[in-house]
C-alpha cells in the first residue's frame, strides 16, 4: 500500500546514505542531512550552548560528513553514533578553542593510573543499553560527572569546580569511574 | 602501571586516554594530540570507537531541534559553489602551466556549453523520460483528500486537479514524490484552488518518473520546515505513464 511505502522511504536506513555519501552521492548529502541534522543540530546546541555558534558548527560537521564519509566504512560504530561523534567532538573542540582553560597537561603527568587494566582490552558489541546499568553501579556523583562529560562537554577543570575538589582528585576520581564503567561493561 | 603509560602525556593508559577523548574532558591541547593518534594509529582509534558506542546510548539526551535552512545553504555553498567555480581561478593562479591548463579548460567549458546550448532542445526530444506524460491518482483511505496528479516531461510542471478534501484552515498541502527507498522531495505547497500547477525543479525532475510516488501530506502555512512531511499523509498514488 501506497503509505506503507512513505514511511519506508521516511524510516530510510542511514547506512546506505552514508556509503552513498561517501561515492560523493549529492542526492543522499541531502536526504542525510534530512534526516540526521536536527539530532546533530542538539548536539551543538547543548554543548555548545551558543545558538550563532551552533550553528556554524552543524555546517563544519557536515563539511566533515561529506569529506570523512568513507572513513565510516572502518569504524565500528552504528550510523548514528557515528555522526554524533562527529558532531559532539566538533561541538567540543569548539568550547576548548573559545575558553583556553589552564594546560592541564603537566597535572596529567602527575597523576597514576588508577589501576592496572589489561592493556589489550578488546571492544566487544554486546548490548549498547548496559552503560545505564553501569552507570548506576557508579556513586551517584561520580556517575553524574560521567553523565555530564558526554552530554555537555564539560573539562576536567569544570568538573573539577562543579564538584569542588582540586583538578587531580577529579581525574583520579573520573579515571576510576571509568575503569570500573569498563569492566562492568565487559562482564 | 608501566613506564611508558607514566610518560604518556595525556596521562593514563590508551584506554583510559580514549574514554576521556570520547567524554570529552580532556583540555584542547590534549585533544588535538589524541585526534592526532586516532588518525595515525588503527589499534588505538578502535578503542575509541569502543567507547563511542559504549557511550551512545546517553545520546538520546540530545533533543533534537530542526536547523534554519541557512545552514544547509551554506554547507552546499562551501561544499559545491567552490566545487564548480573554482576550478579555474585555482589553477590559473600557480604559473604559466597550469595557467595554460586553465585556458584550454576555460575554452573547453565555453565549448561544451555552446554545444548544449544548441543541442538542448534535440537533448530533450531523445531523453529516455523526453515528451514522457504522467498521471496519478492520490487517495488515502479515510483522509477524504483526493487528487488527480499529471506531469508533463515537455513543461516540467505538474498540473493537480483536487477532487475533494481541502487543508484545514491555518494548513497547507504539500506534495511529495518518493523514488524507492529514498526519502521524500518536496516539490511545494500546492497552491490554493481546484487546480493548481507546480513547478518542477531539475534536480527533482530526475525522480518524477514513471513508478515513482506522489504523496501529499498535512502540513503547517507555508510547508514543511524540515524537508521531510511533519503531518500526515492525506492522498498518494503511483506515477503510471499515458
Amino acid at each position: 500500500m501506497a503509505l506503507r511505502r512513505v514511511h519506508r522511504a521516511m524510516t530510510q536506513d542511514i547506512t546506505k546514505l552514508i556509503v552513498r555519501v561517501s561515492m560523493k552521492d549529492r542526492a543522499a548529502f541531502d536526504a542525510l542531512y534530512r534526516a540526521t541534522s536536527a539530532k546533530l543540530f542538539g548536539v551543538c546546541l547543548r554543548i555548545v550552548n551558543n545558538r550563532g555558534e551552533s550553528e556554524e558548527a552543524l555546517q563544519e560537521i557536515f563539511i566533515k560528513i561529506w569529506t570523512k564519509a568513507d572513513r565510516f566504512a572502518v569504524s565500528d560504530l552504528s550510523p548514528m553514533s557515528w555522526l554524533i561523534a562527529i558532531a559532539r567532538n566538533h561541538a567540543i573542540d569548539v568550547i576548548r578553542a573559545r575558553k583556553p582553560a589552564a594546560t592541564d597537561i603537566v597535572a596529567a603527568l602527575d597523576v597514576a593510573d588508577p589501576a592496572p587494566g589489561p592493556e589489550a582490552l578488546t571492544v566487544a558489541g554486546g548490548e549498547r543499553e548496559r552503560i545505564y546499568g553501569c552507570l548506576g553501579e557508579l556513586e551517584t556523583d561520580r556517575a553524574a560527572a560521567v553523565r555530564g562529560a558526554y552530554i555537555e562537554g564539560d573539562s576536567y577543570t569544570e568538573l573539577a569546580e562543579r564538584f569542588d575538589v582540586p583538578l587531580n582528585t577529579m581525574r583520579t576520581w573520573l579515571r576510576r569511574s571509568l575503569m570500573k564503567l569498563k569492566e562492568c561493561l565487559e562482564r | 602501571m608501566s613506564l611508558l603509560e607514566d610518560m604518556d602525556p595525556a596521562g593514563g593508559s590508551d584506554d583510559i586516554v580514549a574514554a576521556e577523548y570520547v567524554l570529552g574532558v580532556q583540555s584542547g591541547e590534549e585533544r588535538q594530540m589524541v585526534a592526532a593518534r586516532i588518525e595515525n594509529e588503527q589499534a588505538f582509534a578502535r578503542l575509541v570507537d569502543g567507547w563511542d558506542s559504549y557511550f551512545a546510548p546517553l545520546g538520546a539526551a540530545y533533543v533534537e531541534v530542526t536547523a534554519p535552512i541557512s545552514v544547509k545553504s551554506a554547507v552546499d555553498r562551501r561544499l559545491f559553489a567552490a566545487e564548480t567555480a573554482s576550478v579555474a581561478p585555482r589553477e590559473s593562479s600557480s604559473g604559466p602551466l597550469s595557467s595554460l591548463v586553465f585556458w584550454r579548460g576555460l575554452a573547453a567549458a565555453v565549448l561544451a556549453a555552446l554545444m548544449v546550448y544548441i543541442a538542448l532542445p534535440y537533448l530533450r526530444s531523445s531523453a529516455p523520460s523526453t515528451g514522457e506524460r504522467l498521471v496519478a491518482s492520490l487517495v488515502a483511505d479515510g483522509s477524504g483528500v483526493s487528487y488527480l496528479a499529471f506531469y508533463d516531461d515537455r513543461t516540467n510542471e505538474v498540473g493537480l486537479s483536487r477532487l475533494t478534501g481541502e487543508p484545514s484552515s491555518g494548513r497547507d498541502f504539500e506534495l511529495w514524490v518518493i523514488q524507492g527507498q529514498q526519502p521524500p522531495l518536496s516539490l511545494g505547497v500546492i497552491p490554493a484552488g481546484r487546480t493548481a500547477t507546480l513547478p518542477v525543479a531539475d534536480p527533482i525532475r530526475q525522480k518524477v518518473v514513471s513508478g515513482a510516488l506522489f504523496a501529499i501530506s498535512d502540513e503547517p502555512a507555508g510547508g514543511s520546515t524540515t524537508g521531510l512531511p511533519t503531518g500526515p499523509v492525506v492522498a498518494a498514488g503511483d506515477l503510471k505513464p499515458i
